[in-house]
């Protein structure tokens, strides 16, 4: 089997999230591939702009709804600006999925506190989706979520539909300054916010994703309210190819982050070179 | 092992007798001064004091730039197709040790999960016979990484020079026993001693103790020191027998066709693990230094019981900016 081969996917709808995210709605060309593709939230994939490359991003949508799959990505780089010119209807590539998932059996039965930054929210999201479908095997969902700006908040209708759900908290931020005349959401970095809702710490599990100087100010603020470092855990993005364990670059130390990863703990991280 | 004793006339005559259509034959022979490993070479250099070729024969098996799929685009349907793979099998003839060791140790991590065909295909595709090693400079350390000048992993056959006219063939492994009973069947066997020169290294190291040492000075100003020194120009890992480390890129022949190719990349170069963001984990050459001597010497055994390096000294020998990768791992292991 040729393991760089993508499957051919179709972009079945496109959500402008700020001025520089997208999110893609992507379904596999052969309905056979579809119903066989199964994967577990944290996941991720290649995705192939064919002539350009490929990129990879987490699989920003729930397993539990399996009849399409969704990325989220920022323009940034070569293939994610050939990905923002697509259109509904276009044919992608994608490999997948790999590396390890987050550890939601273990999950279950607790609180759950998801922190987002940014664009760090699209491996949140899937997880969120993922216990919110199976909320009754779960316990108090609170969900943090800040960007630089209004603007620049992803998924805003979904944002909507958590703060009305019962049984979830969720409280969205936006960095000092990047608030706007009718924002009625609070202001200040994460960290902040997440002293200000001050989620308990007991049987309670930190799911964390998104700019290194948030996660980096975040973890003193966590270990403050009593969190664990087993019950923190984050996933990391480094710059990879192959996702499959060969290339070599998205190694830390003896760890292959496309491999053991993209999902660690607070714990393994920290027994992790810091070269990340 | 069995073993059999074959003529340099014998050898010429395999050379000659395998059919063309479905054999290639790799061997080193002299371009200038250097030494190369050359396909269907009628002029092979079996001698164990030839010195290491300048590359390694990686790249028959793990190609520095290879087709992973076509695409094809025609109205808005794209299509994909497989790379034709060459049926022709490869021998290889007088592989010195310290390369022909380089397949198992690569085997590891083209295997450890997910199979790579491509590097295994081409594996499964040759036999290798490896040759005794009689050659030693200053940059050698193959006896410092676990092998030695007459060590057969990766071999299938292995020669070691009996006489001026005569060598010593072993039967390494049932792919080479397969083989010489195919092309060689009526050699005599060998029931006599063989005698080798020993390799002294003159900076021997304990790779175990290098791996310790290294797992626990990620901070150390040895880096920063080499780093210092080391232009980043990767030519350690292009000749390295067992650098691996691959990007994955598009090519275009038009607007509507092309390949997806894996190239060679190495760890040493400033973009390799460059974020999009323009965030970068090993932003400095000295951290890039650091990762390409962990990764040989800790991260790799690690995870693969296996030391990265096969001590054919060949990253030495070519650097511009002088870097001994021996002298560095001798000086760690003696801390």
């Amino acid at each position: 089997m040729n393991i760089y081969k993508p499957e051919l996917v179709e972009i079945k709808d496109i959500i402008e999230e700020t001025p520089d995210i997208r999110t893609l709605r992507l379904q596999f060309k052969n309905p056979e591939t579809q119903k066989a593709f199964a994967f577990k939230a944290g996941q991720f994939a290649e995705y192939s702009v064919f002539g350009e490359g490929e990129c990879t991003f987490c699989i920003a949508s729930s397993p539990t709804r399996p009849e399409f799959l969704e990325c989220s990505f920022k323009m940034a780089g070569k293939v994610t600006k050939a990905m923002s010119k697509l259109n509904i209807g276009d044919t992608m590539g994608l490999r997948g999925p790999y590396g390890n998932h987050f550890p939601i059996e273990d999950m279950k039965g607790k609180n759950i506190v998801f922190i987002a930054g940014g664009i760090g929210m699209a491996p949140v999201r899937c997880i969120i989706w993922n216990v919110l479908d199976l909320k009754d095997q779960f316990k108090d969902i609170s969900i943090i979520y800040g960007a630089r700006t209004v603007a620049d908040l992803v998924y805003k209708n979904e944002l909507e539909d958590w703060k009305k759900m019962a049984g979830v908290k969720t409280v969205v931020t936006v960095d000092p300054g990047g608030e706007t005349p009718d924002w009625n959401g609070e202001v200040g970095f994460v960290p902040s916010i997440v002293e200000k809702v001050s989620p308990k710490a007991e049987n309670t599990v930190a799911i964390i994703c998104g700019p290194p100087i948030m996660i980096k100010f975040t973890m003193p603020v966590l270990k403050k309210l009593g969190f664990k470092d087993d019950d923190i855990i984050t996933t990391l993005e480094n710059r990879m190819k192959c996702g499959l364990g060969k290339c070599g670059r998205c190694n830390i130390g003896s760890v292959y982050v496309c491999k053991d990863g993209p999902v660690f703990t607070y714990t393994q991280m920290q027994q992790l070179p810091d070269e990340f | 092992m069995k073993e059999f004793i074959i003529n340099t006339d014998e050898i010429a005559n395999l050379i000659s007798s395998l059919p063309a259509d479905k054999w290639d034959i790799l061997a080193p022979a002299k371009d200038g001064k250097s030494f190369d490993y050359v396909l269907s070479s009628d002029k092979p250099i079996i001698n164990s004091e030839a010195p290491p070729s300048k590359i390694s024969f990686k790249e028959y098996f793990f190609p520095k730039s290879e087709t992973l799929f076509y695409y094809k685009r025609e109205a808005n349907e794209i299509s994909l197709t497989e790379p034709k793979f060459a049926e022709k099998k490869l021998l290889v003839l007088a592989a010195k040790p310290c390369d022909a060791a380089s397949l198992p140790i690569l085997s590891k991590v083209f295997n450890w999960d997910y199979k790579d065909e491509f590097f295994n295909k081409r594996v499964n595709n040759s036999v290798i016979i490896g040759l005794s090693c009689a050659y030693s400079d200053e940059s050698c350390f193959c006896t410092s990484v676990g092998l030695d000048r007459n060590n057969t992993k990766g071999s299938d056959i292995f020669l070691t020079p009996f006489n001026d006219k005569q060598y010593v063939l072993s039967v390494v492994s049932d792919k080479g026993d397969s083989f010489v009973k195919e092309f060689l069947p009526n050699l005599t066997e060998f029931t006599g001693t063989k005698e080798t020169k020993e390799f002294i290294d003159n900076k021997p190291f304990d790779y175990k103790k290098t791996k310790d040492w290294i797992a626990a000075n990620f901070e150390n100003k040895i880096w920063a020191e080499t780093g210092e020194v080391c232009i980043g120009c990767a030519q350690c890992a292009f000749v390295c027998p067992t650098c691996h480390c691959f990007d994955i890129v598009d090519e275009n022949c038009d607007l509507n066709c092309g390949r997806r190719i894996k190239n060679w990349d190495a760890c040493q170069f400033g973009v390799f693990t460059k974020h999009a963001s323009g965030h970068n984990p090993r932003n400095s050459q000295e951290k890039r230094y650091r990762q390409r001597v962990s990764h040989k010497f800790d991260y790799y055994y690690e995870k693969f019981g296996e030391v990265l390096c096969t001590g054919c000294g060949r990253c030495t020998r070519g650097c511009p900016a002088g870097i001994d990768i021996g002298e560095i791992v001798f000086s760690i292991s003696n801390q």
